[in-house]
């Protein structure tokens, strides 16, 4: 007798190789724009907020921040779980954060927006 | 030095076409302006390796005001949205569409006379996606408590400065409890400084139907920004289309006035265009400067000639070209 699973009969997509490539780290401050020191081998890309870049480049001044930021961070090498984990870890120590997002790559294509 | 400097961006497709149609227009009112022209769009990435060079951003920044033909945004893939990009940076927070019935184009209803009010920089516009697995997409819906208060004072203010009697939220908050909640909430919030206003909400599926079956129970709406782009198009399209659906995006120091259409590139370089809609983003840019009576000039010219119905462009059931009806409008102005 065979068996089967809820899942069994969905549409599945084509597989493509996925590759750790940084992580999206929202922090809450209300000290502005945050600054971040440099983190093993993460690298920070840009910073935005309410979807809207703030760092670096041009910011209205009329710009209307909220205490939350999605922060990008670039590996700069190959990196594994562990590695985030690290980075979380030491990032934690100064920043308090909501949420941190994986950013992946599948196959050739980013699987993560830039900010505006 | 010209009273008013004011940075031009034609475009792309029909918009350097429409945008010259609409300037002389404007300067026949003969308010002083300086028009500074400037790129934006596919043919500027084209020259200058992005939708929006640091020139035009600078001009913007100085000027504080401009006036922009349609762009076209790639689908899916590509590159950002200069639109999105520009309110983003500026802070035009405020996206106004007005949907007045034009009596020359016959429609099954009496009266539409819809301002709409959609915040403009956040809910799912923010640009936070993932793929947080293989086979799964995310898109954040970010709503934020000084963002959904600062769209309902706008949004009250305006509409009262305008004799509006009555406002209303259009939400989702019975699904989305949490952020559209917090934008019902915030509304809410401010309508209690309104007393004088007539102030309510209302779901958007179920306003979606009204609108379509009875959309002169309408005033003022207020609206997240995905709803808003939406219904505001769909009340563009009960009054004739998007062809007479002028846009102002507003923030506290900066504004830009455009069309909501797109850049119609098959049709560029044929002049055959209803430059209407970004004429009226005109009138609305006009009137934000101040000059009402060179704004209520050209809404009589417009509305001479379309009740004439002489020299319509395609789309309005004419055959005259993008000049011809430009050029008409001149003419009734200065019958007025």
């Amino acid at each position: 007798m065979s068996t089967t699973t809820a899942t069994s009969g969905r549409a599945r997509r084509p597989k493509k190789p996925i590759t750790l490539v940084g992580v999206d780290v929202y922090v809450i401050t209300e000290d502005g724009i945050p600054k971040f020191d440099e983190y093993g081998p993460f690298k920070i890309e840009f910073i935005s907020n309410r979807g809207t870049k703030v760092w670096p480049g041009y910011v209205s001044p009329d710009l209307m921040l909220v205490n939350w930021y999605r922060c990008r961070f670039n590996a700069t090498r190959p990196v594994t779980d562990k590695d985030v984990d690290a980075f979380v870890g030491e990032l934690g120590k100064k920043h308090q954060w909501s949420a941190v997002q994986k950013l992946w790559n599948y196959g050739d294509e980013a699987g993560f927006s830039k900010a505006y | 030095m010209a009273k008013h400097v004011i940075t031009m961006l034609p475009g792309e497709g029909t918009g350097p076409e429409i945008c010259e149609a609409v300037r002389a227009v404007i300067d026949h009112t003969g308010v002083d302006i300086t028009w500074e022209y400037e790129d934006i769009g596919l043919d500027c990435l084209k020259e200058h390796g992005t939708l929006l060079p640091e020139k035009t951003i600078k001009s913007i920044a100085k000027n504080k005001i401009a006036i922009k033909g349609p762009t076209t945004t790639p689908i899916g893939t590509g590159h950002k949205s200069a639109n999105v990009t520009l309110r983003k940076m500026f802070d035009l927070y405020a996206n106004v569409r007005p949907a007045k019935l034009i009596p020359v184009l016959k429609r099954p209803w009496d009266k539409i006379d819809i301002l709409s009010f959609r915040e403009n920089t956040e809910d799912s516009y923010a640009a936070i996606e993932h793929m947080v697995s293989d086979e799964v997409a995310q898109c954040l819906k970010v709503i934020t408590w000084p963002g959904s208060v600062r769209i309902a004072e706008f949004a009250f203010k305006w509409a009262k400065a305008n004799g509006r009697k009555k406002i209303q939220c259009v939400h989702k908050a019975n699904i989305m409890k949490m952020t559209d909640g917090l934008f019902l909430e915030a509304f809410r919030e401010v309508a209690k400084k309104y007393p004088e206003m007539e102030s309510g909400d209302i779901i958007v599926d179920n306003c979606s139907m009204q609108l379509v079956r009875n959309p002169g129970q309408f005033d003022c709406l207020v609206l997240p920004n995905l709803y808003g782009d939406i219904l505001s198009d769909l009340c563009a399209g009960l009054v004739g289309g998007l062809g007479f659906a002028p846009g102002a995006n507003i923030g506290d120091n900066c504004a830009i006035f455009e069309a909501v259409h797109g850049s119609a590139p098959k049709y560029a370089g044929m002049k055959k265009v209803n430059p209407s809609a970004v004429l009226l983003s005109g009138v609305m840019m006009l009137k934000w400067l101040g000059e009402t009576k060179a704004a209520e000039r050209i809404e009589k010219g417009v509305d001479k000639v379309l009740a004439e119905g002489k020299h319509l462009t395609y789309d309005a059931g004419g055959t005259a070209s993008t000049d011809e009806y430009a050029q008409a409008i001149i003419r009734a102005m200065d019958t007025l």
